[in-house]
């Protein structure tokens, strides 16, 4: 028995003409002389758009879940990892992505591209090592340049954002564009970086303006939903084209907030999730649906990519502003930049798990949340570090959780059979009921 | 004299609380090598690591997520155990994920009343590393005077980079003696030697090791030195593993003598000096850390510890590497595969095993007898 | 009324039969790969142990890892609130009930009804308890009954892997090759599978009193070592605990009814 009206987002083909777009580009990327970068999706994209209109890009988390969506293929790819004499245990989107390099085969097709250098950043243990393998895969001759983000929380979990850790980062960023010019052998354009920077921030800050519309009951989105768009901002942050459509995205669901239209028809309940989710069992959302459960989307969706600042004094979390300027210099950009990214609140459990678990709980007070279900991935050791203590501070803090065990790009580390279990008691303990179909 | 540091090892607790009592300094334990220990002495704190017990818990689960490092689950516990009640404060220097959980753990539950987490950069192989560090120091040094109650002064770093050469080069000198050809210190006695000094005042360790290193120029130990091997890894302070190994010989046809190692417990820890050239003792300090041999994790865009090792490798004679890493390190688990390639490509074969808090003495002793063995083989063939 | 209750095993299938909330019959059988006749034979078991006939039962609640082939089931009751509501039942002062099979163990934190606030299912590493110590039972060349009372004729404390059952096994290879007395080498096994039972019970707190049902309950071996890695005196366990989930699914129908 329907509750709420529903409708499909219109711009969904759009999404998917986009995503296929970009994968394609990739691949195509030397007909037209271009250059293939590959990096993470926290990587500084923008930096490397100064070289040019023709720098296309692929980034690894993406990658390596949308290899995830096809079991065989991932299977071969995660077997080819471990033949290789990597452990099982080992982030399972590097996994996808080494495996891919050394079966030769694209997740999109035909044999994989190679890059032409490699460009990231590193916070979690993994994010170097992973693109110094992948290089060294590629056969040793594909150069490689990380910039390092470890430099400390943002506030107000420290007192104030230190003048010399962004410094340190910009830095970084600076002496990246001689790099680039000397191993591209092109001149770098700044304007095109202050347009790629400018795009960067906007998308981010666009993306979080369009999770604040998920405080609306009904939900207008549906986290299974917000995957699908939300990857953008992995994708390729300084994209003018993704920001343009995370404007039109923001005006549509804008509209099914005022029309009242819901993403779940039988919204009873809703919940908040944590880490990425086991990419090949999406489905486990279909089922919370039957329960009447929607997710309304978490930490990781809302703050991976997207911008916010943090309020203790009201626990609440809000779009950050956008910066009143666009750059002018260089050095300028870099530290807008810097300081931009080292503000994602998805950095900050890095330094202690209380920070994650504050903005957790501002999720769920202030997206009425009745309960929190927390993904313990195996495959991303960098979003489940802390992950036990937010557990056991978001509980002190009133909120009902639980916790199932995954792994977001390994299918066998996956049980769905007795993930439904779990939810089945929670939810049941939550004094929820499975609805009729 | 060399017994002292079994027991320095092995009553850490006695010591470290009884010191307190004694000079009156505070204590402070520190989770990761990255931790400027220089900085500690000059604010007269004395720096301790925080190891394991190697003893199976049931504290940890609700803290940390099971599937990171035995290591870090078992240093959290002891301190959630209480058995480092007696720490005025916790600190770390940032390195990989799993050990910095059981700081943030440590200092959400147990939290001694001062504790720092200290953003170590990661690129290291950068020119931006060290000025960064230097203003990272400059924060770190505010916080550890109000532990003091004492301002710091470009003298005291001084003396603390002076204990802390000192000690590292006395422990490179007795390294020298494994290089013989029937070294008169086993790796066992060495690991213990490097385990005592995290947990000991540097000046009273120093006189300890420069007896210990006058006499090995005299001492011969009555054993057949078998095979010489090299020990690379995680974090490891496996005494029950490296005595197991060492004393294969009386038991069976082919034994070893671990010779050197590559892991943080041992020459990953010390082998660096601080350049005393550079007049700014915080600079100098923040340039030996950045330069240091690096934690894999920080390891990138060049894999750099290839050399290092085949450096040890090749300056201690060694006959095989035996890789240890701790279940569920990644950092580890990144470099391995090459490492073993490259080493292999160099004419070291290298043999794996994984580690956890406790050991399987009887098949681990098994597969070592077998790598060993293969060893032989080699010689027979060329 | 009269209600029967079927716990569908991994191992075993455990049926009971209530009267008015009072046991009057219980019955047991292997599972093996024929759940639905384990299911048919259990009941019948518990039927004929009560002296009534099917057709004298009211309702059927079902539960257990088979519990979808119950085809007579009235209810499916998930295991945990079955366990939950047994131990309120068992023990109105139950505040922390776990249930240890031979490859489930599970930790629920219940309220003074017996309602689940917090629970906790053994992950990956670390499944398989009861299966792990009757793996161990043939490797010490003993019966699986004597592995519990041996552990009580030990005073020694070998540590042993308590994450990993195949590292546990390696070490105990290793103590066997060794000539570790058998009886310290049991409780070594079981002080490693309690210590990861409890690191479990832990996740949801250890708030007394403390229920334990679950076939590894009738191991004294099992539960000297669970009350001294809980450092508690008392465990509480009710008279047949492998019935437990049983009792409590036919309990919850009941309620219900």
């Amino acid at each position: 028995m329907a509750q709420y009206p529903t409708e499909p987002l219109k711009c969904w083909p759009k999404a998917k003409e986009l995503r296929n777009k970009f994968y394609e580009n990739y691949k195509q990327a030397h007909e037209k002389g271009g250059i293939r970068c590959m990096g993470s999706a926290w990587a500084l994209d923008a930096v490397t758009m100064g070289l040019g209109r023709d720098v296309y890009w692929i980034t690894g988390e993406p990658y390596g879940a949308s290899c995830a969506f096809d079991s065989p293929l991932s299977a071969d790819f995660l077997t080819a990892a471990e033949n290789f004499g990597f452990s099982r245990d080992l982030c399972s989107y590097m996994r996808n992505y080494w495996g891919s390099i050394i079966v030769g085969k694209y997740a999109f097709g035909g044999p994989l591209p190679k890059a032409d250098f490699a460009y990231t950043q590193h916070i979690c243990c993994s994010h170097g090592k992973w693109y110094q393998n992948a290089c060294e895969l590629e056969g040793g001759d594909v150069p490689l340049y990380v910039i390092d983000v470890g430099v400390g929380a943002c506030p107000p979990f420290e007192p104030e954002m230190y003048k010399h850790r962004v410094k340190y980062v910009a830095d970084q960023m600076l002496d990246s564009i001689e790099w680039m010019e000397k191993i591209t052998g092109r001149t770098y354009n700044d304007e095109l970086f202050f347009e790629a920077c400018w795009n960067d921030m906007r998308l981010t800050h666009t993306w979080a303006k369009i999770c604040m519309l998920n405080r609306a009951v009904p939900a207008p989105l549906d986290e299974k939903s917000i995957y699908s768009l939300y990857v953008f901002a992995a994708l390729q942050k300084s994209s003018a084209a993704f920001a343009e459509f995370y404007e039109e995205l923001l005006e549509e669901v804008e509209d099914r907030v005022k029309r009242g239209i819901a993403a779940v028809e039988n919204e009873q309940a809703r919940v908040m999730t944590d880490t990425q989710p086991p990419w090949g069992f999406l489905k486990i959302y279909r089922y919370l649906e039957t329960w009447g459960l929607v997710s309304i989307g978490s930490l990781y969706t809302f703050g991976l990519e997207g911008m916010w600042v943090y309020d203790e004094d009201r626990n609440d979390l809000r779009p950050r502003p956008m910066p009143p300027e666009k750059p002018k210099s260089r050095e300028e950009a870099c530290r807008m930049l810097a300081d931009w990214h080292l503000s994602k609140p998805e950095y900050q459990h890095f330094y202690s798990p209380e920070y994650k678990t504050e903005m957790m709980d501002a999720i769920a007070k202030n997206w009425r949340c009745d309960a929190i279900i927390m993904h313990y991935n195996r495959g991303c050791e960098g979003l489940s570090v802390g992950i036990a203590e937010n557990r056991l501070g978001l509980l002190e803090r009133g909120n009902k959780v639980m916790t199932y065990e995954g792994n977001m790009g390994d299918e066998t580390e996956f049980d769905l059979p007795s993930t439904e279990t779990r939810f089945d008691i929670f939810l049941e303990s939550l004094g929820l009921k499975k609805q009729e179909a | 004299m060399i017994e002292k540091f079994q027991e320095w090892y092995e009553n850490r607790h006695e010591y470290q609380e009884k010191y307190k009592e004694r000079t009156g300094n505070k204590i402070v334990g520190y989770f990761c090598t990255y931790t400027p220990e220089e900085i500690f002495y000059a604010a007269d704190i004395l720096p301790v690591r925080i190891l394991g017990s190697h003893e199976p818990q049931d504290v940890t689960e609700p803290h940390i997520f099971g599937m990171f490092c035995p290591f870090c689950r078992d240093v959290l516990a002891q301190g959630l155990k209480g058995k480092y009640d007696y720490l005025d404060g916790i600190t770390i220097g940032q390195s990989c994920l799993h050990l910095r959980q059981a700081f943030t753990s440590w200092d959400l539950h147990k939290n001694p009343g001062w504790s720092y987490f200290l953003p170590m950069p990661n690129h290291v192989q950068s020119k931006r590393a060290v000025p960064f560090l230097v203003e990272e120091y400059k924060l770190l040094i505010k916080k550890i005077e109000e532990l003091a109650g004492k301002r710091i002064s470009d003298d005291d770093l001084r003396q603390g980079i002076d204990i802390m050469n000192k000690v590292r080069q006395a422990m490179k000198e007795i390294y020298e003696f494994r290089k013989e050809e029937n070294p008169p210190i086993t790796g066992t006695e060495a690991m213990y030697m490097t385990c005592a000094q995290f947990f000991t005042d540097a000046t009273e360790f120093l006189p300890v090791a420069k007896e210990v290193n006058r006499e090995l120029a005299s001492r011969r130990l009555d054993r057949d030195p078998g095979k010489r091997i090299m020990l690379i890894g995680s974090e490891n302070d496996d005494i029950e593993y490296i005595n197991m190994i060492e004393t294969l010989g009386e038991r069976e046809s082919v034994g070893c003598t671990v010779v050197v190692e590559e892991h943080c417990t041992t020459t990953r820890y010390f082998w660096d000096e601080v350049d005393t050239d550079i007049d700014d003792p915080l600079r100098a300090i923040a340039e030996r850390y950045v330069l240091r041999t690096p934690c894999p994790s920080k390891d990138w865009p060049q894999r750099t510890r290839l050399q290092r090792i085949l450096k040890l490798a090749k300056d201690f004679r060694v006959d095989g590497a035996i890789i240890i890493q701790q279940k569920f390190c990644d950092p580890h688990e990144a470099d391995i595969p090459f490492i073993r390639r490259f080493l292999e490509d160099n004419g070291i074969p290298t043999y794996f095993l994984e580690f956890d808090v406790t050991v399987a003495s009887g098949p681990f002793a098994v597969r070592t007898e077998a790598f060993l063995e293969t060893l032989e083989a080699e010689e027979d063939l060329f | 009324m009269i209600i029967a209750g079927i716990d569908c095993g991994a191992k075993n299938t455990k049926a009971v039969v209530l009267r008015d909330n009072k046991i009057i019959g219980k019955g047991m059988i292997l599972t093996g790969f024929d759940q639905i006749t384990a299911i048919r034979e259990s009941l019948h078991a518990a039927l004929k142990d009560a002296g009534i006939d099917a057709k004298d039962v009211d309702k059927i609640s079902g539960t257990g890892a088979g519990m979808e082939e119950i085809r007579d089931a009235d209810v499916r009751v998930n295991e945990v609130r079955a366990m939950a509501k047994a131990a309120n039942f068992f023990l109105p002062s139950a505040r922390t009930v776990t249930d240890v099979g031979a490859e489930m163990g599970r930790a629920v934190k219940i309220d003074e009804n017996g309602k689940v606030i917090d629970f906790a299912i053994n992950e990956k590493c670390a499944a398989g308890a009861g299966a792990f110590i009757e793996a161990m039972a043939r490797a010490l060349e003993a019966k699986l009954e004597e592995m519990g009372p041996m552990v009580l004729e030990s005073d020694k404390s070998i540590p042993m892997n308590a994450q990993c059952a195949i590292f546990a096994e390696s070490e105990v290879v290793g103590l066997i090759h060794a000539r570790t007395a058998k009886a310290d080498i049991s409780k070594a096994i079981h002080d490693a599978m309690a210590s990861r039972i409890v690191s479990m019970i832990r996740r949801i707190g250890v708030n007394k009193d403390i229920v334990m049902i679950g076939g590894v309950a009738l191991n004294p071996g099992f539960v000297d070592s669970l009350k001294r890695e809980l450092e508690i005196d008392k465990v509480y366990i009710p008279s047949d605990p492998a019935f437990g989930a049983a009792v409590g699914a036919a309990l919850v129908l009941a309620e219900e009814t």
